[in-house]
């Protein structure tokens, strides 16, 4: 990404927009409003995914994060009551010590931040001037062979294939665990959700296990004869 | 005859008139990209404005009426009047709503079913407003945020029947969104590239439409775009008799004509996706031959802009006959088929798919049979690869039909709820193993 131009001014509008959309998230006293304004600032990091030439990242994250995490946030949100804060009048800062700790931590992570940036900085000018060259004009011939956008006015770059080509073919394994998690996480929250009590009050469970329960947590005898 | 046709080149006129003006640079970058934009929102708008007149007109056929009749000849100047009426009508803001969400969400849905449009291919050359690498991604993309604006609709309402329906919105959608992404991907393995007009230039030049190849894509994708687009038979979020118009009940005037055009909108963006995955986009064979091959460019790009309409339209016109032929589904029956039909349908395919390319693969060269005539940008099959092709294409619709009934065997039975009793999914700590159902039933 070069900072000049148009790209400077997109670059600026978007970073603006993700920090403050990030800072009202915090302050917003309204559970959906904190979830819109995590979609704004979601949208505006998707935008600058694409100033970065990176058009498959902005696409999944926008499919992934506010097509569909954040309708299940809103889902969750509306069925839930968060009543309680929205009413009361106090301010939003009232916790010394939380507000002390995250500004420490946020300082310590900007700090890192620019350490890091600057030692990046540094190994990219110590590195040697003609590789970058050499990869520069690789990349530039590479660009010349990629066919042609209908428009004519750029090129249709093979990005979204290097992604699945290496999820698939060299990073298969990790892939794999982490969907395994996904479906541990799946199953471990369906057998959260579903005990002996809300099984019994559906009438959904085996009269032998129902009597064993019943032994033990004499409350569920009443929901058993709710249902008879 | 070369004369006639000259009319149809407005657009080299238009650009020299417009190089006398600006750069070249911003004349291909800027100028072109805002009058395409601004002929699009316009089509589409005036097409979503008529699609309710046709529907209409044809539900009113389907039930031996005439339909709108008094505005106009044949009522056609009846949209006009509609639109007319509700922007003059009082735009209500309920009591206790969430005022700045309220006002906002009609206009998310707009914009979502709007923006697509910049990335489909409604013809060649200057029918392509823009074509990014990631077009169909984009579009999924967008789409899944159509979605968000049902629910703030429904939420910031302050109304429980609104609430309702966008519970159920949120839930189909969610639901469907799955089936939907999954269902593409079968034809992305012949086209091997995301942007929409590779995917039509991948069909141009093996003169086949995928539908022939993927006529399980095409049936998966097009029931789940009815169900994103909460159309009959799966217009549950707007269940009139049990939700009075589900999330859309507050809204008034022009903010709830907002809704209804997106909604029109939305359905014309999937029919554009479709038209353009499965039925070839703008290609229809012979076009080529004699417009483009003989000089007529700006004829090519006409027919080629008539040939995506008509699809299109054809399309929409499903959408219509779906809506007036089928009753709606019940909550249940609308979660059973997103999830226990269209997913492993749409996952069916992908396997499938995979093994019809590497069959195809195996056999090139195999006792002189040539099956691949080439395999970059697209994969391009010669007439025997082709062959193969629409062969597995169509055994697998009765595999998946195989596949499908054995799984759901039992997934409507009456006495589930027994059979679930046998299988014990709690309270296994006590050592007793999970017993399977008894295999018969009463």
């Amino acid at each position: 990404m070069v900072l000049n131009g148009w790209e400077a001014v997109f670059f600026w509008v978007f970073s603006v927009a993700a920090l403050v959309a990030g800072l009202l998230t915090i302050m917003a006293r309204n559970a959906v409003h904190s979830a819109l304004f995590l979609i704004s600032s979601l949208v505006s990091v998707a935008a600058l995914f694409i100033l970065l030439g990176a058009e498959f990242i902005a696409g999944v994250q926008i499919l992934v994060y506010v097509g569909g995490v954040m309708v299940l946030f809103l889902f969750v949100i509306m069925l839930v009551n968060v009543g309680a804060e929205e009413r009361g009048r106090e301010p939003i800062f009232n916790h010394t010590a939380q507000v002390t700790a995250a500004v420490i931590f946020g300082l310590l992570l900007a700090g890192g931040l620019v350490y890091a940036l600057n030692q990046g900085y540094k190994g990219m000018q110590a590195s040697d001037r003609d590789k970058i060259a050499a990869i520069t004009d690789r990349r530039e011939a590479e660009q010349q062979n990629m066919p042609s956008a209908a428009t004519g006015t750029f090129r249709i770059t093979k990005d979204t294939e290097r992604v699945g080509g290496s999820l698939y073919r060299y990073a298969s394994l990790p892939f794999e665990i982490a969907s395994v998690l996904l479906l541990v996480a799946i199953i471990g929250s369906v057998m959260l959700a579903r005990t002996v009590k809300q099984e019994a009050s559906a009438d959904d469970v085996d009269p032998e296990v129902l009597k064993e329960a019943i032994a033990a947590e004499p409350e569920l005898a009443k929901l058993e004869s709710a249902n008879e | 005859m070369l004369h006639t046709f000259a009319l149809f080149a407005p657009p080299n006129f238009i650009d020299n008139l417009l190089l006398k003006f600006f750069s070249a640079d911003t004349v291909n970058y800027v100028v072109w990209p805002f009058i395409q934009i601004g002929a699009v929102v316009t089509a589409v708008a005036v097409y979503a404005l008529y699609a309710t007149y046709a529907e209409r007109k044809i539900s009113a056929f389907m039930q031996a009426r005439l339909g709108p009749m008094r505005v106009g000849p044949w009522g056609l100047l009846q949209p006009f009047a509609d639109a007319l009426k509700l922007l003059t009508k009082e735009d209500l803001t309920p009591d206790k709503a969430d005022i700045y969400t309220f006002k906002f969400a009609p206009y998310i849905s707009v914009a979502a079913a709007f923006i697509v449009f910049a990335v489909i291919p409604f013809g060649p050359d200057w029918g392509v407003i823009t074509d990014v690498n990631i077009g169909l991604l984009f579009v999924l993309s967008i789409s899944s945020v159509g979605v968000l604006a049902l629910i703030l609709a429904g939420w910031s309402s302050n109304s429980k029947y609104a609430l309702m329906g966008a519970l159920r919105s949120s839930a189909q959608m969610v639901s469907y969104e799955v089936s939907m992404g999954l269902s593409i991907i079968g034809a992305l393995m012949f086209a091997r590239t995301l942007s929409l007009s590779g995917i039509v230039s991948a069909q141009q030049s093996d003169a086949v439409w995928f539908m022939f190849y993927q006529p399980l894509g095409l049936l998966t994708f097009l029931v789940s775009g009815i169900a994103e687009n909460n159309r009959a038979p799966f217009d549950l979020p707007e269940a009139e008799s049990e939700l009075v118009a589900g999330f859309h009940t507050e809204y008034s005037g022009m903010r709830w004509s907002l809704f209804f055009m997106a909604e029109y909108a939305a359905m014309v963006v999937v029919s554009a996706i479709a038209t353009t995955l499965y039925l070839g986009g703008w290609y229809f064979p012979f076009v080529y031959r004699f417009t483009e091959a003989q000089g007529h460019h700006a004829l090519y790009v006409i027919i080629s802009l008539i040939v995506f309409l008509a699809k299109l339209t054809f399309l929409l016109y499903l959408y219509f006959w779906l809506r007036w032929t089928l009753p709606r589904f019940r909550y249940d029956q609308l979660m059973d088929i997103g999830w226990k039909w269209l997913i492993p349908t749409a996952l069916v395919n992908i396997v499938l798919t995979a093994i019809a390319i590497f069959t195809v693969q195996a056999v090139d060269g195999w006792n002189g049979l040539k099956t691949i005539e080439a395999m970059s940008p697209s994969l391009n099959l010669t007439g025997t690869g082709k062959a193969i092709m629409i062969g597995f294409g169509i055994i697998g619709i009765f595999i998946t039909a195989g596949v499908l009934s054995t799984i759901n065997r039992r997934a409507r039975d009456f006495n589930l709820k027994r059979q679930r009793r046998n299988i014990r999914l709690v309270n296994l700590r006590k050592g007793k193993p999970a017993v399977a159902p008894p295999a018969t039933n009463e």
